[in-house]
Formats: C-alpha cells, structure tokens, sequence
C-alpha cells in the first residue's frame, strides 16, 4: 500500500499548535498543513463531518494567522488592500474579502473585524508574514498612518461548528449570544476567559470562532467546551473534515483556488466585491470584467461513481475544458465532488463534463453551490 | 490494536495473501485499513489482466486520500470483489474476509517464499 497523503516529510521547521498535547491526548492523528503540524483526524474524517451537520464539534484552527491593523488610517489600509470599504463594515462586524496584487490575482481571502479603532485581520495559514509585509509595505507607499502587526504566535484560534454550537457555548458564558449576529464580532467573557467571538465559520452550518489570547488560556477553554458540548455529543475535528465541511458548501481552500494566480472574477468571489471604492488591482479587474471569457470557478458533482483530486483534467467530448482545484468524496451525499476552473462556455448549470481520474473519465454535471442545502441534517 | 489473522501471508506494505493450491485471495490488513479510515471507493483491475510482482493492482481510497494497493506476487487476475463497488466499507468492516480485493492465480510460486507470515508481520 503507498499513500498519498502521507509520504510527504520535509526536511524543514514544522509549527505546532499550543494545543498539541491535548490534540494528542484525544488520539488524534495528525498532518502538515502549509507549515504547521495539525490534527487530520479524532475517530473518522467521515464521522467528524456528520457530527458537525449533525450536532457540534470543535476545532483548533490556531494554523490561521492574526494580524492586527492600527492607527489612524488603519479602515483607509483595509479598504486600499482589499475588495471591500472597510468604512461600510460598522464597530462589531467583520467580513469576508480578498487582498490582490496590482495584476487582480488574488494573494489571500481573508476576513477582517472591525474591532473600535482597531482591525484584526485573520490571513490563511502560513500567510502571516507574506499579508503583514504587504500591509506596511502599502501603508508606506501611499503614506497612510497605519500598521500591521503579525500576532498570530499570540493567538489560539477555536472554531465552534453545528446546530448546537450555539446551545454549547451559551453554557460557558453570561453575554446572549443571540446578540452575537451573523458576521459580528466582539470581546467576551467565555468559560472564565477573555477573547473575541465572531458569529463566523467555514462549515456553513451555525457556527463561532473564538480568538484566544494568551494561547494558555485555551488549552482550559478548548476543554470546557468539549465539557460543555458533551450532551449533545460534541467531537474534536480535524483538518481532514474541515477540508470536506467547506467543500459540500463550495467554499474557497486559499492554497487550492488560487493556486498559480486566479482574479476574485475568476474564483467566484465578484459578490465580495466593492466596486465603489478604490483598491488596488481594480483597474485589471475592470479590465477582466469587460472582456470576459475567463474560466471561472465551477462546482461539478459527480454521476458516475469516482472521486475527483485536486489537478484532475475536465473535459468535453475529450477535449480540456479545465481543471480541478479541489475534489473528495462527499460525506453526506456520498458521491464525488470537485470544485475546478471550467471554460465560461461551459458552465451553464446541467451540463455534463467529465472529469479524468487516473485515466479513466467520470462523468459529472454542473451544479449551483452549495453541493449540500443548508440545514441538511433537519 | 490491529489484528493479524494467522495462517495469511503478508507484505511490508500491508497486503495479506490467502494462498489455496494455485491461487491467492488478496486484501489489506486491519492495519492498512486502520490507517486509510473510511474506505469510499476501490478501483478494481479487469478479469484476465496479468500483473506482475509489485505492479499496481488496485486503487483505495478514503475520503481524504488514495492509496496504491501493490501485488505481491506475479499472476493473472481471475476474480474481483464486486461487493467492493457498491460497499466499499466493508473494506473497514471485514478486511480479512469480506472485504477482500482480487484473486490471482499464481505465475511464479516461489515468490511465495518471499512472504511473510503472521509472526514477522506483527514484528513490523
């Protein structure tokens, strides 16, 4: 037997969570995720996903990055950098966007909280440094009074996910988290510890992120939430399930979708566009938007049995109409399921494409996102 | 802690062999399935294809990953576990029985002595 997924050991330094005493303590098993050493799976990648449709579960994502943006033309760095006018994103909310380079090619999705004078952005993993150096270099450039500060060595990061998230982590706190609306944000009180929840996720189920700070302090939080979930059977979750949670609601995987440089036109981010602002890259995007063509971001599922993976062939009647970007099996639907770039002329929702797996083509249909509806499990 | 059945003969690389006469019944251990976890889809070989020792000769995988599964002696494929098609978990359920892969029948029987039994198996 030769696995894929596990022969790749490189000869660099690989971070660990704080969290990887406890991670190993729940059996988990774990992979290297862009430079960090994380849990893949507890029980069962396909056991995890359910549990979190299902009911709850409880992931550490301290593999993401913290940036904090200050000063007093801090919103003036946020709205510059990204498709998004930071101005429009009140105290308390946060927000999905996208930084992009001058060409429009996307560097990071990214979403950011607007936090009183402050913002903290929270880049992809691995993208600390690349987002933060990208912020002072702009701030400078357009000599805006603002700074960017790469904290993520100071965060932990818990991602709360499933129907009864809420339920669970009502138990750990005073504040209403019914207050806490979808896409707010703000500084709590939780199981005796002091951090920021966002009504945020990457599952597409009801969900909250917490960003911890001392990252000691969560090793105690992380258990008292798996104390708190126990009634309604909540699990620790791996990256693996992160992984197909996201992919079933057709959600963007930073180091797969923009792999070798794809616009937000191309990626299916246009609706996270602002374009009554200015930001850099937007001349190009214009550009892109006016002429058209481009392959754009596509959700297949499969109708012949196959899973797709990253960098499988699309085709039609055997000629390349794209590529897959990201693949797997879906948990709930238990059928194949690909996100991939396709030819614009080919995406009209029905059409059949195949998809080349180790030679042998599967055929698949277009279909709109999400792959999974929402409230799935009800 | 997985199990290794006596009586099979094993590879490094995780397969078991269940020899009769001239032919050998194939699968993967407990401990390869262990490891994979949730077996979704296995892409068996064709009736009548000649493998030789090493070759690929069929494909698992798990939800997350795709594993080559190796033959370990040189023969004709006569038989697939169609079961495998349609309940590909029985793989994680029954790797010994049920959830066998393919049967060979057997070129070269003296790569037979190459094996391993249960005992330097669960060494490994």
């Amino acid at each position: 037997m030769y696995n894929y997924h596990n022969h790749i050991h490189l000869a660099r330094m690989v971070l660990k969570s704080p969290l990887y005493k406890i991670h190993e303590k729940l059996g988990a098993k774990f992979t290297e995720f862009a430079g960090f050493e994380m849990p893949i799976q507890f029980t069962s990648i396909k056991d995890e996903h359910l549990t979190v449709r299902k009911s709850v579960g409880l992931f550490d994502v301290s593999h993401m990055s913290n940036v904090w943006i200050t000063g007093k033309d801090a919103g003036k760095l946020v709205s510059l950098t990204t498709v998004e006018d930071a101005s429009k994103i009140g105290d308390k909310l946060s927000q999905y966007t996208a930084l992009l380079k001058e060409n429009g090619t996307v560097i990071d999705d990214t979403i950011f909280m607007h936090l009183g004078k402050k913002f903290m952005m929270i880049p992809n993993a691995g993208m600390s440094s690349i987002v933060t150096t990208w912020l002072n270099d702009k701030a400078n450039e357009y000599k805006l009074n603002a700074q960017a500060e790469d904290v993520s060595n100071d965060f932990v990061i818990l991602a709360i996910q499933g129907p009864k998230s809420r339920d669970t982590l009502q138990k750990l706190t005073k504040t209403d988290l019914q207050t806490v609306k979808f896409f707010g944000c703000r500084y709590i009180d939780i199981g005796g510890v002091r951090c920021i929840i966002s009504h945020t996720g990457y599952t597409g189920e009801l969900g909250f992120e917490l960003q911890v700070t001392p990252p000691k302090d969560a090793e105690d939080l992380f258990l008292k939430i798996l104390d708190a979930g126990k009634k309604f059977g909540i699990k620790p979750i791996g990256l693996g399930a992160r992984d197909t949670l996201r992919l079933e609601k057709g959600f963007i995987l930073a180091g797969n979708e923009f792999e070798g440089g794809r616009t937000p036109l191309e990626s299916g981010l246009s609706w996270t566009i602002n374009w009554d602002h200015d930001f850099i890259g937007k001349k190009e995007l214009l550009k892109q938007k006016k002429q058209g063509g481009y392959e754009r971001l596509t959700c297949l599922k499969c109708i012949d049995k196959g899973v797709p993976r990253h960098g499988c062939e699309v085709q039609k009647e055997g000629e390349r109409a794209g590529i897959v970007t990201s693949g797997t099996l879906s948990p709930c639907l238990n059928t194949g399921i690909a996100m991939g770039y396709v030819r614009a002329d080919y995406r009209e929702v029905d059409n059949e494409l195949d998809i080349i797996v180790r030679d042998k083509s599967v055929k698949t249909k277009v279909v709109k996102p999400p792959f999974v509806p929402k409230d799935w499990a009800k | 802690m997985a199990k290794v059945r006596d009586g099979l003969k094993y590879t490094e690389s995780h397969e078991w062999l269940k020899l009769k006469d001239n032919i050998a019944i194939v699968g993967i251990t407990d401990h390869a399935q262990e490891e994979l976890t949730d077996v979704v889809f296995v892409e068996l070989p064709e009736i009548g294809k000649e493998v030789k020792k090493g070759d690929e000769l069929c494909v698992v995988e798990s939800v997350k990953s795709v594993s080559e599964i190796y033959a370990p002696v040189s023969g004709k494929i006569v038989k697939v576990n169609k079961k495998l098609d349609d309940s590909p978990e029985i793989i994680n359920e029954s790797p010994y029985d049920d959830g066998w892969l393919v049967e060979l029948e057997i070129k070269d029987k003296s790569e037979i002595n190459k094996l391993l039994d249960a005992e330097s198996y669960k060494k490994l």
